[in-house]
């Protein structure tokens, strides 16, 4: 009788231990991220015994998708999502709990501070940094000695950003001095609101419940954004753009400064390699330099079951490691780990670390209602930048999004 | 005078044939529309019903359903962006439909000969309806694009103008463009309609006016227009109905801009629904639509009611 029993017990035993050793968990990347984790997890896949199965969705899809399938019970186990998104997700107990995985982790003091801020909600931590990036600007150093500027000098505050733009667009030909994306709110958070932020300003309060749009830096930083446009130095596609045109704008030698993320160096040196640029980081406009941090947080769905939970986390200390943040480096462009410098960017290009360094003072807006404020093209945001830059009412433009933004605030605040 | 005997003789037909094969059987009847009231059933009556439930509730993509009584239907009300959208959509409707009437009805008319030529033409015509609504967008938006669009290098090519034009920065050139693109996509379908409205008119007639010595336009106006009035109606009527309730060429051309003027009704219901999350508020904005277009098309199918000879 005891034999049998030791037998069932160790039958039972190999059971779990087989089915624990195919264990696979269920990731939702947005579709931009998807090659780069479909690579890591084909990594992991060969290395551990353990399976991450990547499911690409389509970037503005994965919120209401992934909302639907909390609601309708079905979520996967975990998702890599647009930092922005995790307030949201993590007030609404869409999110497992991961406090003391993140911070027992031997690299906790090396992730991105933005992101743990962006991923924590009364005091808990939900999400870990996946694949960072950071705002910056890139100029056309050819253009700049073209004007008589100084390629070695990336320019300190916006308001010498309008000048170098209005000497480059008087060089006439067509050449415009400054390209920035004016009508997508996502292009708009990543490159407009680092100026507010070298600034020591903000659109939302600290804790994202407060609008306060109407700021000195705010004024500022308009009025400098005017006199670029008035002067005919902002390049014509940047109003009425989507950042389609953006990059081949640029690469075309045409542009001098333009608003863009940290992904650009390694596009261009891959794809435009004939174009000399520099990058730096956003000034603020008297001075400063901010960025913003964006890019993806790897979260884990509430109630994941315990050992789905047990392979992401483990997924997580895998592409945690060296030798797999110098490939994610290769692919995306930055590592998740902001002490590993030397060994990610060995290969790369230098000018990768512009933003590299920029990114443990960056800033991401911790908010509950991204999409209604900010990413929508109908919403008060991109409304804002479209009629006081564009338009002729600047104090009413601003006005008016203070309270569109203050009414919506009020309804979204959990 | 054979319609008033022929009326008289089909009561009889009737009776004989149920004398002959026993009382019709109501089941088989039923049997025959069962997969539509099926589908009528699970694709529109549950869902519409679904629609009212969430309409009368505090419906967040993400957390907590709470019952929220005629909330969201007064918050409607005092809704001025939807309002506006309706608005718009009603502008939009109008000018489109004029639009598409003014160079469907031509092509009707040019295609109907009995050439092979005219076989070839209404193809062509029709080609861009059978392309969807969301693809023929995402193709205006980047023939407009000022770049790298078609439409910019040929005006520029042609030297026409000397920088690329810009319509979506202002409202009525927006929506220029846009009623242009529809007109476009759309106008052969109405083509068909108008069509087999005139191949409707017998021929006789025609040949009867002319010899009578009715010029073409007294042809045109007193003979072809009359006859085709119901074809006429029904190209209204559908169109009508689709322009209320257009979406995607203001989605993806347009996105809504500039400053918000080009957001169509259903537009709003999507940023409600999927912009804010508001899933019940979008549900309350869907009904609400329902019901302008319940009462614009009995208005119009009123007016189809009636008899040609009536009017």
């Amino acid at each position: 009788m005891l034999k049998i029993t030791g037998a069932l017990a160790a039958v039972t035993l190999l059971a779990t231990t087989a089915l624990a050793g195919a264990t696979e968990a269920t990731l939702w990347v947005r579709t931009s991220s998807a090659a780069v984790l479909e690579g890591l997890a084909e990594r992991y896949n060969a290395a551990r015994p353990d399976k991450v199965t990547v499911t690409a969705i389509t970037a503005e899809q994965m919120v209401p998708k992934l909302g639907a399938a909390l609601a309708g019970g079905t979520p996967p186990d975990g998702a890599v999502l647009d930092l922005i998104y995790l307030p949201t997700f993590a007030a609404n107990e869409g999110l497992e709990d991961i406090t003391d995985f993140v911070k027992s982790r031997p690299y906790a003091e090396a992730m991105s501070p933005s992101h743990i801020r962006l991923a924590t909600y009364e005091d808990r931590i939900y999400g870990v940094p996946a694949l960072p990036d950071a705002s910056i600007i890139a100029y056309n150093t050819d253009l700049f000695e073209k004007a008589g500027l100084d390629p070695a000098k990336a320019p300190a505050s916006l308001n010498e950003i309008a000048e170098s733009a209005k000497k480059i667009a008087a060089l006439g030909n067509e050449t415009y001095g400054f390209y920035f994306v004016a009508n997508s709110g996502s292009w708009l958070i990543y490159d407009f609101l680092p100026h507010l932020w070298a600034a020591d300003a903000d659109i939302l309060s600290e804790d994202g419940r407060e609008a306060t749009v109407d700021t000195p830096a705010m004024r500022e930083t308009i009025a400098a954004y005017r006199d670029m446009w008035k002067a005919g130095a902002i390049h014509p596609t940047s109003r009425s753009g989507n950042g389609n045109n953006a990059v081949e704008a640029f690469a075309s030698g045409k542009v001098g400064i333009l608003m863009t993320g940290s992904y650009i160096v390694n596009l261009l040196d891959s794809k435009y390699p004939d174009v000399k640029f520099q990058v730096a980081p956003i000034p603020g406009p008297t001075g400063g330099a901010s960025s913003f941090a964006g890019g993806d947080t790897l979260a884990l769905m509430a109630g994941v079951d315990e050992e789905k939970k047990r392979v992401l986390l483990d997924f997580v200390d895998f592409y945690m490691e060296p030798e797999n943040q110098v490939y994610a480096t290769k692919e995306s462009g930055m590592p998740a780990r902001t002490d590993l410098a030397k060994e990610a960017y060995a290969s790369f290009d230098p000018r990768n670390l512009v933003a590299y360094d920029v990114l443990a003072q960056a800033h991401t807006p911790y908010t509950f209602a991204s999409d209604e404020l900010f990413v929508s093209r109908t919403g008060p945001f991109v409304n804002l930048i479209q009629g006081a830059i564009f338009g002729e009412d600047v104090d009413g433009a601003i006005a008016t999004a203070q309270g569109e933004f203050t009414r919506i605030l009020e309804r979204t605040n959990p | 005078m054979t319609i008033t005997a022929e009326r008289s003789i089909r009561p009889e037909r009737v009776a004989r044939g149920a004398d002959t094969q026993g009382e019709p059987q109501g089941w088989l009847g039923l049997a025959f529309i069962l997969p539509s009231l099926l589908f009528i059933l699970l694709l529109f009556l549950i869902p519409l019903a679904m629609t009212v439930w969430m309409s009368f509730h505090h419906w967040p993509l993400l957390g907590r359903i709470r019952f929220a009584g005629l909330a969201n239907y007064a918050e409607l009300i005092e809704d001025v962006q939807f309002w506006r959208a309706l608005g718009f959509t009603a502008l939009y409707t109008v000018l489109v439909t004029a639009a598409i009437m003014a160079v469907a009805l031509p092509l009707a008319l040019l295609v109907d000969r009995p050439l092979r030529a005219a076989g070839f033409f209404r193809t062509i015509y029709f080609m861009p309806v059978v392309i969807g609504f969301g693809a023929a967008s995402t193709l205006w938006m980047w023939l407009l694009n000022p770049d790298s669009g078609v439409f910019a290098q040929l005006l520029r090519g042609i030297g026409l103008i000397d920088s690329a034009p810009r319509p979506l920065e202002s409202f009525w050139p927006a929506l220029g463009v846009i009623i242009l693109m529809v007109v476009w996509k759309t106008a052969g379908f109405t083509m068909v309609i108008l069509l087999t409205g005139l191949q409707s008119i017998p021929d006789d007639l025609t040949e009867a006016a002319r010899i009578d010595g009715a010029g073409p336009w007294a042809r045109f106006r007193r003979i072809t227009l009359p006859l085709m009035r119901n074809s006429i109606l029904l190209a209204l009527v559908l169109n009508v109905t689709s322009s209320m309730l257009a979406f995607d060429q203001f989605f993806i051309i347009t996105q809504g801009g500039p400053s918000n003027s080009t957001i169509s009704a259903v537009f709003s219901i999507y940023l409600a629904s999927f912009s804010s999350y508001r899933l019940g508020y979008g549900a309350a904005m869907s009904f609400a639509l329902l019901v302008v277009l319940v009462a614009i098309s009995s208005i119009q199918l009123t007016f189809m009611r009636r008899r040609p000879e009536d009017g």
